[in-house]
């Protein structure tokens, strides 16, 4: 397991030095830079001297690049430019508001798919799991930010349940928090509760031709009984895998529906900070994302083998 | 003592008199308004941003020196005037002694000197005050401005709202581009910024209005603050933003659509406003690259174009159709030129083309995917196409597309709005072209005009500078201009007296109790 772990560890290092090396690439590669945020069309030449000078943006590139790494090694992704904050103090201010959404999209979609894979299973090819199948296929479909804008319209707007957008924190209003939270959260999650459902029942199925659960079934135990303590935790290792997928995709899409719901989340921070070319948050917040997703990998991988004591982590 | 008695009389009468407006006042007071805007503005230091979501909220928060009326003309706002020298060199300010700033400090000559002396460091248009040679406290309450040479725009650009050349305390003038706190002396304080959600304003209590001014003047005048407080919520999403209005998260959407504006407009409890002229949609030449450069094509272009079809798909129902290069009222509005604007010609064009060194070679339209700009980037596409011209769309990001459109390389076309420029004036709206910054090549007469309009202190001369400037536009089709367009406001119908203008201004308005 220790073997394990720092293999994989040290795979994530490479891993991330590559993200850091493809964001600095990136921003070197798309044209404009901050300036445009803070000076028009009648500056000077010798004004946005002064300004890249002021921005740091006049340094050879050989020197930015041991500036960026230089910091990285402290653990300090750099000052924002537009912010008047460090950008880690900005990621860290955000990270509660878009872990909570994704948790709790993480959640639902889970509960949600999980059961309806589990039913389309226990029904196969009868009409729930047709019902389960065509409804996974619709929320396959649709894009977040649509279903965002028809959930705000409807409970928000036509029925007034819920505010429209904005976040309130938990510690200042519970309630209101977990009325800000409901839409998205429920916008994100239904496009990834097809998905479970669909890879839930595949696994699922397989497990129900195993040996074990024709003795299950002979041994008398209700179908409830068989399908809870022996098929789903046999199934349970690729539903592992699509939840970790999954959180992959929770975080990128927090992205646009942090946009939607005028969120102040680490999604919309990077989004600001491309669009303003704000380039040490846009560095900073593409290695952080790609931490995190690394991260959630990691914990899949060791949970494989918690479910799973057959699997060996080595 | 019959005189005394009359004394008391007519204090006693002034007062009755007084009292039912006072009354109103006292019972227009309160409330909040939530107004959305489409991002977060990059800084709320006036000083160093020209962007038009942060001056919509530092010019509730900061004041000028001099300030623009309802018609954009420059006028006294912390000065009470300006005693100008016979050479046009010196300006001497009389500073207002009302004055308070929001943490109570009284306002004097050393902070406008340190304001202006910042300004000319790090202002984001530090070419507005490019022609101070000194300036100096001439007294406690009195400032001196010196220049290099007579410029008889001086107060036009010292008064320009594009990134304002606020007032603020000495010490908060001593301070670093963006750590300044924000305190101002404008009718509104600021409270808190929330990143990435919105800035939050209350009514400054100890706000003097100015004595000199009678009523709500553009951004100068009388600021009087019936409202508790003002939030900007940053909404980038325009669905969001028309739910959150309709469901009153929102009380006023700085722009929508024109089918939204007739949707929501059909509801009693709003009301839609337009703002027009807002600004006008430019359809600019790269003269540095391949045809571009060549005269006959610009003018072939230019005969090609129904620039009326491309107002009313790019701007529909909110568009003005005026060839001049300031708005109309503008005391420089004038026709010379506009002979050529907007007089399709497909035969005359197809002639230019055939005179031009064009060869069939594909050129590069280069815009921001804003809806208007991209409609007429692809109206020219396909009506260039129709006499004979090849033309990519290349479509990015603004900071993409600004950071190309101001070299000579990459592009052959390039359409955006210009909006502050002609309501700063004809100074403005000149600069652009001045040393071939927008073209990419300098027009020696152009920057010949410029230089004269700059040095020349007689109106009626300058309005003749300007008139020739045009007529060079059009000319040599330096550049095209479209026509004016506006944007539809949408507001609650219990928002009263608002009155559109080229910021959202939250003074003179209260909220009618529900």
């Amino acid at each position: 397991m220790t073997r394990f772990l720092a293999k994989r560890l040290a795979g994530m290092l490479l891993v991330l030095g590559l993200v850091s090396l493809m964001s600095f690439a990136v921003i070197e590669l798309v044209p404009g830079d901050p300036t445009a945020a803070f000076a028009d069309a009648s500056a000077t030449p010798e004004q946005m001297a002064r300004l890249r000078h002021e921005l740091g943006l006049d340094l050879p590139l050989p020197q930015r690049m041991a500036d960026w790494y230089g910091r990285l090694l402290h653990a300090d992704l750099g000052q924002s430019i537009l912010l008047r904050r460090s950008v880690t103090d900005a990621i860290l201010e955000r990270l509660p508001v878009t872990l909570s959404l994704a948790g709790i999209a993480l959640v639902a979609a889970l509960a949600a798919g999980v059961a309806a894979g589990m039913v389309a299973a226990a029904y196969h090819k009868r009409w729930p799991d047709q019902v389960v199948m065509t409804a996974a296929l619709f929320g396959l479909s649709v894009p977040e930010f649509w279903l965002g804008l028809m959930l705000i319209l409807l409970f928000a707007v036509r029925l007034g349940a819920f505010p429209t957008g904005g976040f309130v924190p938990i510690e200042q209003d519970p309630a209101a928090w977990a009325r800000s939270i409901a839409l998205p959260a429920a916008a994100l999650a239904a496009v990834q509760v097809g998905f479970i459902a669909r890879m839930t029942r595949a696994a699922v199925l397989d497990v129900l031709h195993q040996d074990f659960m024709r003795t299950a079934d002979a041994k008398g135990l209700s179908r409830a009984d068989i399908m809870l303590r022996h098929g789903l935790p046999n199934a349970l290792v690729p539903i592992l895998t699509v939840a970790g997928i999954v959180t992959g995709s929770l975080l990128g899409n927090a992205v646009i529906i942090e946009q939607v719901f005028s969120i102040p989340g680490v999604g919309r921070l990077v989004v600001g900070g491309i669009l303003s070319r704000d380039y040490p948050v846009i560095q900073g917040g593409l290695l952080f994302l790609a931490a995190i997703y690394l991260m959630m990998n990691l914990v899949v991988d060791v949970l494989y083998a918690v479910v799973d004591p057959r699997i060996r982590l080595e | 003592m019959q005189r005394r008695t009359f004394g008391t009389a007519a204090i006693g009468a002034a007062i009755l008199a007084a009292a039912p407006r006072m009354a109103r006042a006292q019972q227009r007071r309160g409330g909040e308004v939530v107004i959305a805007i489409v991002q977060a503005p990059p800084s709320l230091d006036a000083h160093i941003t020209s962007a038009q979501v942060s001056r919509n909220i530092t010019l509730h928060i900061f004041e000028t020196l001099y300030a623009r009326d309802e018609n954009a003309r420059p006028v006294p706002e912390l000065a009470t005037g300006v005693t100008i020298s016979p050479d046009g060199k010196t300006y001497v300010f009389p500073i207002r002694q009302d004055v308070k700033f929001h943490n109570g400090k009284a306002l004097d000559a050393q902070d406008v000197v340190a304001s202006l002396e910042r300004y000319r460091k790090l202002g984001a248009s530090a070419t507005l005050l490019a022609a101070i040679d000194t300036v100096k406290a001439s007294g406690p309450n009195e400032v001196t401005v010196t220049l290099k040479a007579p410029q008889s725009t001086f107060l036009d650009n010292l008064s320009s709202p594009r990134a304002p050349i606020a007032i603020y305390p000495a010490s908060e003038a001593a301070k670093a581009a963006n750590q300044i706190d924000y305190i101002g002396t404008g009718p509104y304080r600021f409270v808190e910024y929330k990143p990435d959600s919105h800035v939050r304003l209350a009514r400054y209590d100890g706000y003097r209005l100015n004595p000199a001014a009678s009523g709500r003047d553009g951004l100068a005048g009388k600021k009087e603050v019936f409202l508790d407080s003002v939030v900007f919520r940053f909404m980038p999403e325009a669905g969001a933003r028309n739910a959150a209005f309709q469901a009153g998260e929102v009380h006023f959407l700085e722009t929508v659509d024109a089918e939204v504006a007739k949707r929501l407009g059909a509801d009693k409890r709003n009301a839609i406003y337009k703002a027009l002229p807002f600004g006008f949609q430019v359809i600019k030449f790269n003269h540095a690259l391949g045809a571009t450069g060549d005269l006959n094509f610009r003018l072939a272009v230019q005969s090609a174009l129904d620039m009326e079809e491309i107002m009313a798909l790019s701007f529909p129902d909110i568009y003005q159709m005026d060839g001049s290069w300031v708005y109309p009222g503008s005391p420089f509005h004038t026709a010379a030129g506009t002979e050529k604007y907007n007089k399709p010609d497909p035969a005359a064009a197809k002639a230019l083309l055939a005179k031009s060194g064009y060869k069939g070679e594909k050129l590069t339209f280069i815009t921001d995917p804003l809806r208007s700009d991209l409609d007429t980037a692809t109206l020219v596409q396909e009506r260039l196409k129709d006499i004979g011209v090849m033309v990519e769309v290349s479509v990015a990001d603004w900071p993409t597309v600004s950071k190309i459109g101001f070299t000579p390389t990459g592009w052959n076309f390039w359409t955006h709005g210009f909006g502050i420029e002609p309501y700063e004036g004809p100074a403005s709206v000149m600069l652009p072209w001045v040393n071939g910054l927008s073209q990419q090549k300098p027009d020696p007469e152009i920057d010949r005009l410029y230089a004269a309009l700059n040095a020349e202190l007689d109106e009626a001369k300058k309005k003749a500078i300007f008139a020739q400037f045009q007529a060079r536009l059009y000319d040599q089709a330096i550049a095209m201009k479209a026509g004016n367009y506006g944007y539809f406001q949408a507001a609650t119908a219990r928002l009263k007296n608002f009155a559109p203008y080229r910021i959202p201004r939250m003074w003179g308005v209260w909220l009618e109790q529900a």
